[in-house]
């Protein structure tokens, strides 16, 4: 490997690849990196989707015929705090699966904004458990701020968390989301589950659509176009 | 121009994948070497070949923590190393169009 040493190193031998093949394999390498990476793959979103109506369908079915409202039972509400769970641990194992092996700055950023994002989480709840202790209205208007008011709060921080890494494809995500829960706020406290798990339903399986059309898109990439 | 326009050290298979893959990571994230290995389906003694010819080229670096068993050896592209891959994929850019 000494004889025929090129500028940088390399040897005539080697260097036979042609320049159409050398792009492809450049392409095909770095969309397949990418994707190995990237732990927001479809299948979390539709993991998402599924959890979103399946856990507000349930609430919904449990309080629709409540006249008054008075609340969702124990038991809906553990199934529904259960799928939240789940779609915590589904978020996990797929982070822990596309950032094996990864270390950095970019790992200790992502740590950062969880904790960030847990304690925003936190705040919200204590927040609204002390506006519920110390107020004197329905049941109807404590459960929707208390949902509602949740899933604007954490839209809200994540969209800027996004324009501050210029993640514009997540930071319009959240949009939809505060506006949904908004929507759900004026179809009031039995009503609200339903918009918010459709809602966040057709939102989550249309991101995740999105998702593996651009996962597809990125096999055909080319350098032409820029790789 | 032609392909031999192509940075030579660079425009090798295995070399190609293994630069391109470390240019998916932001600046100051590293990859370690058995999950590079595994996304390249390379050979722990090949890529050990490739990877020590980018990093005498100063293409990447190299660092190692721990020892024995339990000691990790994690790569990333340098600035020098992800110029070295523009300019290769610009070079390949311009020989595909024809310039």
């Amino acid at each position: 490997m000494t004889a025929n040493v090129g500028p940088s190193g390399g040897t005539p031998e080697e260097a036979r690849m042609e320049p159409r093949e050398a792009a492809r394999l450049l392409a095909q390498t770095q969309a397949d990196a990418r994707r190995s990476l990237d732990f927001r793959a479809p299948w979390v979103s539709l993991v998402a989707a599924v959890v979103a109506l399946a856990g507000f369908g349930i609430v919904w079915l449990n309080v629709r015929d409540q006249h008054p409202f008075t609340g969702p039972s124990l038991a809906s509400l553990a199934v529904f705090y259960g799928l939240i769970a789940l779609r915590i641990a589904t978020v996990i194992y797929a982070y822990a699966h596309a950032r094996t092996g990864v270390s950095g700055r970019s790992v200790n950023v992502q740590r950062d904004e969880a904790i960030v994002m847990s304690g925003v989480l936190l705040v919200c709840y204590l927040a609204l458990i002390g506006i519920a202790n110390s107020g004197s209205h329905g049941a109807g208007f404590y459960w929707s701020l208390f949902l509602n008011g949740i899933l604007i709060a954490l839209a809200a921080v994540w969209a800027g968390r996004c324009a501050i890494h210029k993640n514009w494809h997540e930071a319009a995500l959240t949009v939809p989301v505060a506006l949904i829960a908004a929507l759900a706020a004026i179809a009031g406290p039995r009503g609200m589950w339903l918009v918010n798990g459709v809602g966040l339903c057709v939102l989550l399986l249309a991101n995740a659509a999105i998702g593996k059309w651009q996962r597809r898109a990125t096999r055909t990439y080319t350098v032409q176009t820029g790789a | 121009m032609t392909a031999e326009a192509l940075d030579p050290l660079i425009h090798v298979p295995a070399r190609l994948q293994i630069m391109a893959a470390l240019a998916t990571l932001p600046e100051g994230d590293q990859l370690s070497f058995k999950r590079l290995q595994d996304m390249l389906e390379l050979t722990p003694g090949n890529l050990i070949t490739h990877l020590r010819k980018l990093e005498e080229a100063g293409y990447l670096a190299t660092n190692k923590t721990g020892s024995g068993p339990a000691s990790r050896t994690s790569v990333a592209l340098t600035y020098d190393g992800r110029h070295a891959l523009d300019i290769y994929a610009t070079t390949l850019r311009g020989l595909l169009n024809g310039v």
